[in-house]
């Protein structure tokens, strides 16, 4: 049943003289605060809505977060990275786990030089190439059990005691 | 190596028990441990260990007998029962060993009295015309006839005692005295039983070898050593360090260059490129156009694996943007190689080897010749990764020792990449190395592995200048070993230029960087 009420109208005007903001109109603020996160705070705001999932996955952002503490950005890498999976798969692969490492070793300074996005970069392109061998099926002769995933990175999983 | 924990044993630390426990009765701690010991004789006990501690230490190198490490002790209580079941499995299969006395313990109290003066006391093995090791019936000790006594040994000292007996079956062999060898390999492997850990599979592996010197069996190789390759890849950081070192270099040397084509000696699966084409790819003004000539030996199947590898490559590269052509040689041996390779003079030429070049010292000749092919394909760079040990030398005896300690260091560094399948395949990898060096001679022997001073005087007379690594190299490889889990372990050092990958102490492996001296008239 639908009532129609006089009033109703005038609540509309009310809440347009009122400016609530909501965040899911205004995508560009809600991408830069998005940009300020970690990746745990990514994967938890990726669960909130359709909109913030869809945005979470935007390859921009997770480039924003490999980089981030590097200036400048290097350049060149982005055709790079994005032929090879992206930026999403670089961060989950490579720049997290070799940067879970490198803290543990190293008490302060800086962490993240280009040293660090070239041996990422190189560890990354290795894993793309042992894909491409597992897609291509065992005709390479490279490997006795086909169905195993590439491990020349698995050495990044295991757990370090330092 | 490690010290290798002492399972099995009663007491591990003789100097923790010397106090005994105010309350009389079961020792409470040991208790925990499923022993039933007095506390009244804990002081006793102590001391007795420590003479047993001495009596082992000064006992000489005669053969001792063994007491397996790993052994499984069903019921901790029954420490009697549990030792006279060992030295009954000891004393009757080998006449090598020289078994001793026994214990028996008498009463429900599990350590009652160890007798002093334990152990060997006067067992001394003579050796007969055999050569081997006879055993001494030790009937009795000197305190108490009736009670046997116990042999326990450190497995510290069983590893020394390992290593000495290689050491003799190595030089038996030299001396072709192949009776005695043949003794001492059988003792050797009784011995590696007790191991655990890196050592028991370098001494297995290195008996194993010698074995099949004595009796001249050699080796058919079942699995395919690309296979063996590609886990050796995944293991610790060698073959990672090794491409990304030479890379750094190629990269280097490329500069400015708008067509480059690097010939990689020995190309497997090829795995160095896509690092290199990825950083080609990444700088500035884009990639220059990428040839590979990849070398490899004929399949038994006949497939065409180098188009394989080649077709992976240049999907890769058509995936990042890098124009790339590719081509295959197939060849069983560097030598063999009698086309020119030669590039356009509008190329930039670097060649690669890893692990390639010291199987040319196999056949006299072959290295020259292979050395003055490269020079006439005019590189830029030439990166050359070897093993950084000198398993080459005229004497087997000087060859056997070098590289029972070169492996012994490679399995220990092993050991801590834990376990696993890729582990294992790098095990049998090595050891198929180990087999060849012990085993094989003349042309066979391909796995001539030599120093970097070597490599450098061999370089300098073919003509070749040394080109240093620099310090980005460095810092990569740096690194790239923080990143395996024992960083502790593995160590990055810079000699002359060059940069080798070692475990604490020992280098390993090393990557030097070479260019056509300016003066060589070639």
């Amino acid at each position: 049943m639908v009532r129609l009420r006089a009033v109703g109208e005038h609540g509309r005007e009310d809440k347009n003289t009122s400016k609530t903001f909501c965040i899911n109109d205004n995508i560009d603020v809600l991408i830069e605060i998005l940009k300020r996160l970690d990746d745990k705070s990514i994967g938890v705001a990726a669960c909130v809505c359709r909109l913030w999932c869809a945005l979470t996955r935007n390859d921009a952002l997770w480039e924003h977060l490999c980089f981030r503490q590097l200036s400048p950005p290097p350049e060149g890498v982005r055709t790079v990275v994005a032929a090879l999976g992206g930026y999403r798969r670089l961060y989950t692969v490579c720049v997290k786990p070799v940067l879970t490492r490198l803290r543990k070793m190293k008490s302060g300074g800086e962490m993240w030089t280009r040293h660090e996005v070239e041996l990422s970069l190189s560890l990354f392109c290795v894993d793309y190439y042992e894909r491409l061998f597992l897609a291509g099926g065992g005709g390479g002769g490279g490997r006795i059990a086909g169905d195993a995933p590439p491990s020349s990175l698995m050495f990044l999983c295991k757990a370090v005691n330092v | 190596m490690k010290r290798d924990r002492d399972r099995g044993k009663p007491a591990a630390k003789p100097k923790m028990w010397v106090e005994p426990q105010p309350d009389a009765g079961l020792d409470d701690l040991f208790a925990v441990l499923g022993y039933k010991v007095k506390s009244s004789d804990m002081a006793d006990v102590a001391e007795k260990l420590e003479q047993l501690d001495m009596a082992m230490g000064t006992t000489a190198d005669d053969g001792a007998s063994v007491f397996a490490n790993d052994t499984v002790h069903y019921n901790p209580s029954d420490l009697s029962g549990w030792v006279q079941r060992m030295l009954t499995e000891l004393s009757s299969p080998c006449a090598e060993s020289s078994i001793t006395k026994f214990i028996n313990f008498s009463g429900d109290d599990d350590l009652s009295a160890i007798p002093g003066g334990a152990v060997f006391g006067s067992t001394g093995a003579e050796d007969s015309e055999n050569g081997r090791k006879k055993m001494k019936a030790a009937d009795g000790g000197s305190e108490n006839p009736t009670l046997p006594r116990a042999v326990v040994v450190d497995s510290q000292d069983t590893g020394v005692r390992l290593v000495h007996s290689l050491m003799a079956c190595a030089e038996a062999v030299q001396m072709e005295n192949m009776k005695l060898a043949d003794a001492l390999v059988k003792h050797v492997g009784l011995l590696a039983v007790s191991q655990v850990g890196a050592m028991r599979k370098v001494a297995t592996y290195f008996a194993e070898a010698l074995a099949r010197r004595i009796y001249k069996i050699y080796p058919n190789e079942t699995l395919d050593s690309d296979i063996l390759l590609m886990h050796f890849y995944e293991t610790g950081p060698y073959l990672k360090f090794a491409h990304f070192t030479a890379n750094q270099a190629i990269l280097e040397a490329f500069a400015g260059a708008n067509r480059v084509h690097v010939i990689d000696l020995s190309l497997r699966e090829g795995m160095q490129w896509p690092a290199l084409m990825q950083a080609l790819a990444a700088r500035p003004g884009g990639p220059p156009a990428f040839r590979l000539t990849g070398i490899g030996p004929p399949q038994p199947d006949n497939s065409d694996a180098l188009l394989q590898v080649g077709w992976k490559l240049a999907q890769f590269a058509e995936r990042i943007g890098v124009e790339f052509e590719f081509h295959g040689l197939v060849t069983n041996s560097l030598a063999d190689l009698d086309a020119k390779i030669r590039g356009s003079d509008t190329e930039t030429v670097a060649v690669n080897s890893v692990f390639e070049l010291h199987q040319l010292l196999a056949r006299p000749g072959a290295m020259e010749k292979v050395l003055d092919l490269i020079k006439a394909m005019r590189p830029k760079m030439v990166t050359v990764v070897e093993q950084e040990a000198n398993h080459n030398g005229g004497a087997f005896l000087e060859r056997f020792n070098e590289s029972l300690h070169y492996y012994s260091s490679m399995f220990d560094s092993l050991e801590s990449n834990g376990g696993g399948q890729d582990v294992k395949m790098t095990e049998v990898y090595l050891g198929r190395q180990i087999c060849n060096v012990v085993a094989c001679e003349g042309a066979e022997r391909v796995e001539r592995h030599e120093t970097l001073a070597q490599w450098q005087a061999r370089m300098d007379s073919a003509g070749f200048d040394p080109v240093h690594l620099g310090s980005n190299a460095f810092k990569q490889a740096s690194l790239l070993l923080a990143l395996f889990s024992s960083g502790e372990g593995y160590r990055v050092e810079e000699r002359d230029g060059c940069l080798m990958l070692g475990w604490h102490t020992r280098p390993l492996i090393t990557t030097s960087a070479w260019r056509i001296a300016p003066d060589c008239t070639h």
